[in-house]
């Protein structure tokens, strides 16, 4: 219940933020209209100034803000919140040149002024921003070097939004609007020091470093890491972390990968990381003693926010399996008594990560394992295909509606598979995902 | 479902806005 509460807090807390400009334009001593459209454009302009501010706020990963709702539900309405915004920033300047052709005169080189050129190249960079957030994957930009241009863009586009607020000026003519103008100013200031300089610096004094590397089934591998000289963090089973490793954490070049062991075994902590990217598939090189920073742990993907009385139901793809096994890991080392099932689909027998360690686990744990393989081999006792309404009916526990339901793999069968349960008559609330594909 | 309430936030925060521009439009020009 305190998650709901703090939830709706920091919702009602972004939502006067969002509109804390327009508001400020309502206040106080206002310059007089220059006719509907132009005021509404304006008004259009100060909201999309005032989301800017406060996407550096959504990606800044307070812990605290993100509890309630997961830290990759926040980059969700990260990037679908940036498209309102591109969309309020265009509206403001399609509806100006459509209904004052005095900006069409302001906009001839003999006329144009910095503030005003600040404005377009801001634009022309929010533009810049969505389309190569998505479409990174089909332009194949590599991830490291699109957050580099991401963070540089959005800095960048947000320092000339001010530019262009302040030169045109006319809005925030009073003492008042200037002084909470600056105040958005000084805070994003202070937020771009304490996420490139400070988070750092913390991260650089809690190194961690590699114990061993261990190859896994499924092109995946196994890293194990251990805190130096100070205690490791107290995480909850299905969490997951930004991790650093090559670079220092100045460098931005951090990747979000799920806590595969329990929290109940101290001393180490594992990540089961497939490899999909340059960096992934570099972790196999990666020699005992290499210094690991970590900025967690993240997510609200666990056992431990979701007490569920008659056991659990996995619903694992692929790699998703990762915080699944540290889930189940859990309530093993827990010496749990309820009933659990697990569902894990994977293209073949050989893609099935931690295939060996999940059968052993049978052995500490009541848990149902079915197997879904796209191509199985002769002789096959699991099933085959995708994950179907027959498949789930065959396998799951009569009181399946009083269970709780953990997700996680691409992002196609999130989807379906909540589908399919809330069709079975699932309540939305015991549906629990990840989505770990952020770009 | 949280993926829903994201949805509803990011509608409900464009219709917000929308709604306050309108109020700045219609008060600066009446």
């Amino acid at each position: 219940m305190r998650y709901v509460i703090w939830g709706l807090f920091w919702i009602a807390v972004y939502l006067v933020l969002a509109l804390f400009p327009c508001l400020v334009l309502l206040y106080g001593d206002m310059p007089g209209g220059y006719g509907f459209w132009w005021d509404f454009s304006m008004a259009l302009g100060f909201a999309a100034a005032s989301m800017m501010a406060l996407m550096f706020f959504l990606t800044a990963r307070f812990k605290r803000a993100a509890l309630p709702f997961g830290v990759d539900i926040i980059y969700y309405f990260h990037k679908h919140i940036s498209l309102l915004l591109f969309l309020f920033a265009a509206a403001h300047a399609i509806i100006l040149l459509t209904t004052e052709p005095v900006v069409w005169v302001m906009l001839r080189p003999a006329q144009l002024n910095r503030y005003m050129a600040a404005g377009i190249v801001s634009l022309i960079m929010l533009a810049l921003i969505v389309v190569s957030s998505l479409f990174r994957k089909e332009f194949q930009i590599h991830y490291d070097n699109w957050r580099l241009i991401h963070a540089f863009l959005a800095a960048a586009a947000f320092i000339l939004v001010l530019v262009h607020i302040e030169g045109v000026g006319y809005y925030i003519s009073t003492p008042a609007k200037r002084i909470i103008w600056g105040m958005i100013m000084g805070s994003w200031l202070l937020l771009f020091l304490y996420v490139r300089m400070v988070k750092p610096i913390r991260l650089l004094g809690k190194p961690y470093k590699v114990k061993e590397v261990i190859a896994e089934k499924g092109n995946a591998h196994t890293l194990v890491i251990v805190p130096e000289q100070h205690q490791e963090f107290d995480f909850q089973p299905g969490q997951f972390v930004w991790l650093t490793m090559f670079h220092s954490p100045f460098s931005m070049k951090e990747h979000p990968f799920s806590i595969s062991s329990s929290p109940e075994q101290k001393g180490e902590l594992h990540f089961t990381i497939k490899e999909l990217g340059d960096f992934s598939r570099r972790i196999k090189y990666a020699a005992p003693g290499q210094a690991v920073y970590i900025d967690g742990p993240y997510g609200s993907f666990s056992i431990d926010r979701h007490f569920s009385e008659k056991g659990y139901v996995f619903i694992a793809g692929g790699i998703g399996i990762a915080p699944i096994r540290s889930m189940l890991r859990t309530l093993a080392d827990r010496g749990d008594l309820r009933t659990h099932t697990l569902f894990y689909a994977a293209s073949t027998i050989e893609k099935l990560t931690f295939y060996e360690d999940l059968n052993a686990l049978k052995e500490r744990l009541d848990l149902k394992i079915i197997y879904l393989l796209e191509h199985s081999p002769e002789g096959w006792q699991g099933e085959t295909g995708f994950l179907s309404n027959m498949i789930l009916e065959r396998h799951l526990p009569e009181h399946f509606r009083e269970l709780d339901y953990f997700i996680c793999g691409p992002v196609p069968m999130i989807h379906l598979a909540e589908k399919k349960l809330h069709k079975l008559g699932v309540a939305l609330h015991c549906l629990h995902s990840e989505l770990f594909d952020f770009v | 479902m949280r993926l829903m309430l994201a949805k509803i936030l990011v509608v409900l925060t464009g219709v917000m806005i929308i709604a306050v521009a309108l109020v700045f439009a219609m008060v600066q020009n009446s």
